[in-house]
């Protein structure tokens, strides 16, 4: 058994910069001289430290930390700090969350110590100085880091040895001491520590912001503000990135051209595609129309086109149904495309059941292409072919109870009705509070009328008789 | 374009030129004497009426009365088509949208219909009743109608669209003469169903670059159950290219959503007052509506 450690040139001596858990047992220490080391155990096994690669292997451990939370920072060489308001109770609480993150971490041979506190450089205290490789603290910062060594305010070694010195050796300690001559002596920074600790001053960490990788980018010398200059940029920024996105096998369904304009404002147009693509021309088109309507200003300097919502272009796929969809989406994914960021994508749609029995519920918009379901409405309950969205109340003439009307009045005309069925008795959603909003009662009992002439109206009455209200009858649609 | 009819029917009387009841007695016979026409005189025929020749091919309605008016026994494909409501369907068209619905599922063959309106009211339980269901249709909303013809010129051009319909109020003949040649490009039909919204005038059967034109109004249904029978219609149609008009009353079959025709109007039926009366009714209405624009809602 031999241990394994790495040196670096630290203080001008080749000293240790990390050692291993066999080597800790020996008795190694990092900072140790590289010399002394080999005299008392000649077959530590010494590496030189790689820096650059602990930094990529910190931020590959930082960007894994982005599932836990949106918002992690690097705490070179050896830390990651993560803000996690709102993230904890998706994993069962702080205490939970703590031990997924170093569960999933030790399944990857990371060893981890974590600490949650109020603030970071609490937490960064108990995770290193604390007790036992989980600290959940609550509230109660204060307390738990008054027996930590000063060192664990994450002030300089030099100041938490001249601290030790004067016998100053924990944090509550260093608290009963008059802060003015703790200033004055070590300076502002521990004090900033100390109160960044207990949560009187604030600490500002940069956090990591995802890069988006698929962007594509121009700057000018000079200015730019004509616009047949901006249909060429944005043909030429739409094959860059397309021939980017070509080379990885992706596509992407939405896209947003920034303007960098010389007064230091930005102008951004976006477009969007019902299916992934990647066809620069095709690109250059949706964006056309939008380019018209962008001011320049004093001229833009710089524009950068950037992909989001990147997946794999599907390619044929085996099954032969799915294959004939695929192939008739495609036809129609560039209309869909051009009409949607043409009209405003709510106006583009196709409509698909909701199993609601309330008409006006029984019907949502889906994206024109999503899959077909092939389903439908239940073909024994008649629907008109126009629906009103607000049921227009009209006058009924109706003197038996529970029947249909024998006439009613819409637009200033009479309508006799010759045949009629129903009722359809359609009953609120009770657990929704919207089929309120019209002033229409609970239960709306539906009639199908045709009037002399033949014309079909969907008629309904609100209201039971025999109760205080009075019943009232709308006109809800009308049928071919 | 009318030099074909005068050819045909020799002598025989002229449609009326306002709303066309039903086909003259004469206009029956027309198929036999254009079969007599000599062979010379009818490619000459063919070479004038260039606007009926198709590549596309024909779709037949499935009845000889009505098929025997359309140039090649059929509605033809890539062609546009107009649909005009009578009275109250002029602001909310009912049995214009069912007709519409089923002339577009039959010409669309797997492709998408593109449904294009201002006034999104179109239900969609409704239209899968006449064969469209819900995976079929494609709904678009625009502002006014240049943008709606702009849509559906843009969809008739696009490949994997085989029918469009949209809600127009105007429609002038340079804005038919573009939806033509969209149509023509990829075979696809489209049919425009005359609407008037509110506050805008009625709709007006001018002149039209469209290959037929029908008026649609209800009529009563019959059966011999109590409640509704499958909803009846008065159609008309009251102009052709290269063939000749005609009247009906049709049913939309319950399963299919196909339309059948029940009864052939004759020129002197008595269903023909029934037509001027719902024509006069529309008349009124629309007076109502000029002094009430804002009556209603839907």
């Amino acid at each position: 058994m031999q241990g394994c450690a790495t040196a670096a040139t630290i203080d001008n001596a080749r000293r240790l910069a990390a050692v291993d858990d066999i080597a800790a047992a020996l008795g190694v220490r990092p900072g140790q001289t590289v010399a002394d080391t080999l005299a008392l155990w000649p077959h530590l096994e010494v590496h030189d430290a790689d820096t650059e690669a602990d930094a990529a292997a910190l931020k590959a451990v930082a960007a894994w930390c982005l599932r836990f939370s949106p918002a992690v920072a690097l705490d070179a060489p050896d830390g990651v700090f993560l803000d996690i308001d709102g993230c904890a109770h998706f994993w069962g609480g702080e205490a939970g969350m703590a031990r997924a993150v170093r569960d999933r971490l030790a399944r990857q041979d990371i060893p981890a110590r974590i600490a949650i506190a109020d603030t970071f450089a609490a937490a960064w205290a108990l995770a290193r100085y604390g007790d036992g490789d989980i600290t959940v603290s609550q509230g109660d910062a204060a307390t738990r880091l008054a027996p930590l060594p000063a060192a664990a305010l994450r002030i300089e070694p030099l100041t938490a040895h001249r601290l030790a010195r004067l016998g100053v050796r924990t944090i509550a300690q260093m608290r009963a001491l008059p802060r003015p001559a703790v200033q004055k002596r070590f300076g502002a920074s521990v004090l900033l520590q100390l109160d960044r600790a207990l949560g009187a001053a604030e600490e500002v960490l940069d956090f990591l912001h995802p890069p988006p990788p698929w962007t594509a980018r121009r700057v000018f010398a000079e200015p730019v503000s004509r616009p047949e200059a901006f249909q060429q940029l944005v043909r030429d920024l739409a094959e860059a990135l397309c021939a980017k996105l070509d080379r990885a096998g992706l596509a992407a369904r939405r896209f947003a051209l920034v303007l960098h304009r010389v007064d230091g404002e930005n102008a951004g147009r976006g477009v969007g595609a019902a299916l992934p693509m990647r066809d620069p021309k095709r690109l250059a088109a949706l964006f056309a129309p939008k380019l018209e309507t962008v001011d320049p200003g004093f001229g833009v300097e710089a524009a950068v086109l950037v992909a989001h919502d990147v997946a794999p272009l599907q390619h044929a796929q085996a099954d032969l149904v799915a294959a004939a969809a695929d192939v008739r989406n495609a036809d129609l994914a560039p209309l869909v495309d051009r009409l949607r960021n043409r009209l405003g994508a709510d106006n583009v749609w196709r409509a698909a059941p909701f199993s609601s029995h309330v008409p006006e519920r029984a019907v949502t918009r889906t994206p024109p292409l999503a899959a077909p379901t092939g389903q439908g409405w239940p073909p024994d309950r008649p629907r008109p072919v126009r629906l009103f969205r607000k049921p227009l109340p009209i006058e009924a003439v109706a003197p038996v109870p529970d029947d249909p009307p024998l006439l009613f009045r819409w637009r200033g005309r009479t309508h006799r009705i010759r045949r009629a069925e129903g009722p359809e008795r359609i009953g609120a959603e009770w657990w929704r509070a919207a089929w309120a909003d019209n002033d229409i009662d609970r239960v709306r009992d539906y009639y199908r009328v045709e009037d002399e002439a033949g014309a079909r109206y969907w008629l309904f009455r609100t209201g039971l008789y025999g109760h205080d209200r009075p019943t009232k009858w709308f006109l809800h649609g009308v049928f071919a | 374009m009318q030099l074909s009819l005068d050819l045909r029917g020799g002598a025989r009387p002229r449609p009326t030129p306002l709303r066309l009841v039903a086909p003259p007695r004469a206009a029956a016979a027309a198929p036999a004497q254009s079969e007599a026409l000599p062979e010379s005189l009818k490619s000459k025929i063919a070479r004038l009426e260039r606007a009926t020749a198709t590549a596309w091919g024909v779709v037949p309605l499935g009845d000889r009365r009505v098929d025997g008016c359309f140039p090649r026994g059929g509605l033809p494909r890539g062609r546009w088509h107009e649909i005009v409501g009578e009275g109250l369907e002029a602001e909310t068209p009912a049995a214009a949208t069912g007709f519409a619905a089923s002339l577009a599922r039959r010409m669309a063959r797997e492709g998408a219909v593109v449904w294009v309106m201002q006034r999104p009211d179109v239900h969609a339980p409704g239209l899968q009743a006449f064969g469209l269901g819900a995976d079929r249709v494609i709904f678009v909303r625009t502002a006014n109608d240049a943008e709606t013809l702009a849509v559906l010129e843009d969809a008739l051009r696009t490949r994997g669209v085989d029918a469009a319909v949209g809600e127009v109020g105007a429609l002038s003949l340079i804005a038919g003469k573009r939806l033509q040649l969209a149509c023509e490009r990829g075979g696809a039909s489209a049919f425009l169903l005359r609407r008037r919204l509110f506050g805008a005038h009625g709709v007006r059967a001018g002149a039209s670059a469209a290959t037929t034109r029908w008026a649609l109004a209800p009529a009563r249904s019959e059966t011999a159950l109590p409640g509704l029978g499958p909803p009846r219609w008065r159609t008309a149609l009251e102009r052709c290219r290269g063939g000749r008009p005609g009247a009906w009353i049709m049913e939309a079959a319950d399963e299919t959503g196909d339309v059948r025709v029940v009864a052939e109007l004759a020129h002197h039926a008595a269903d023909a007052g029934d037509i001027r009366a719902s024509w006069r009714a529309g008349l009124r209405d629309r007076s109502d509506h000029r002094q009430r624009p804002a009556a209603g809602g839907g």
